[in-house]
């Protein structure tokens, strides 16, 4: 059975979203200075590309090609929360981010009679999240001193609240589209936020 | 540290952007210099990284022209 249109879009949307933010890590670990941080994002930036991949290879194992799309979901959450102006902002706006992916493809592998090809590259992606959102943990824990760990707190809550608020409207812009993950029948996955 | 000054940083600012010195002057708005705002960003890490300061989201929204940004590592700097 050929993808239906709203899969293959949102299966498009996951790859456009994965090569934007491997463009932006990609950009900031060559400006960083040698450093643990900049090793990490080194790495993060390549499995972002790498998951671009799966999910091009993905869309072609299933019979179909990737949408062009001009706007990732990043897009709209700088322009909720405003441009990150130093590496802490940064981290956190990442660390929510990811939490939203986890979450997002959790969702996703729960919806019923998934295609296998969709379950095995989210399943890849998924090993890699968890260590984004591990590092990049590790890495605001290693701010304390230097930013405050209240400061970071308090960065984090503002960005989470922006995150709830950027996901709530794209579920309502897309929500045709993303009808076959809110079905009845298909129970939500806890919120790991 | 010293606290640099602001010619210097307006020079480092051009090497970051790839723009001769010339075009980057302090009233010269930072808009006309960079091509998106993620290169915003990047200058931004990497000024902090150099100057050994940080900017908040607050400040650098604060800034329009290149002299601003020469004046918030000044200040942040001293």
């Amino acid at each position: 059975m050929a993808l239906a249109d709203d899969e293959r879009w949102l299966l498009s949307y996951y790859r456009t979203s994965e090569i934007n933010g491997s463009l932006f890590f990609g950009r900031l670990a060559r400006a960083l200075k040698p450093s643990p941080i900049q090793h990490d994002l080194t790495k993060h930036f390549a499995d972002e590309a790498q998951h671009a991949w799966y999910w091009t290879d993905c869309l072609n194992r299933l019979g179909t090609r990737p949408v062009k799309l001009s706007e990732a979901y990043q897009d709209q959450y700088l322009e909720a929360v405003g441009l990150p102006a130093n590496l802490m902002e940064i981290m956190a706006i990442t660390l929510v981010f990811e939490r939203r992916v986890i979450n997002q493809y959790a969702k996703h592998l729960s919806v019923p009679d998934l295609r296998v090809e969709v379950k095995e590259t989210i399943g890849r992606i998924m090993e890699d999240e968890r260590w984004h959102v591990q590092w990049v943990r590790d890495a605001l824990t290693g701010m304390e001193e230097r930013f405050g760990k209240d400061h970071i707190t308090d960065t984090l809550r503002r960005y989470k609240e922006a995150d709830q608020e950027v996901y709530a409207h794209t579920l309502a812009e897309h929500e045709a589209r993303l009808g076959f993950l809110l079905a009845p029948n298909h129970t939500e996955p806890e919120d790991r936020g | 540290m010293t606290t640099p000054n602001q010619d210097e940083i307006i020079g480092r600012v051009a090497d970051l952007l790839g723009v001769s010195e010339g075009r980057v002057r302090a009233d010269v708005p930072l808009a006309d210099l960079v091509s998106d705002s993620y290169r915003l960003v990047e200058m931004a890490i990497e000024l902090q990284d150099d100057y050994d300061v940080i900017f908040s989201q607050a400040d650098l929204s604060a800034v329009t022209t290149v002299g601003d940004l020469a004046d918030l590592v000044r200040s942040r700097a001293g």
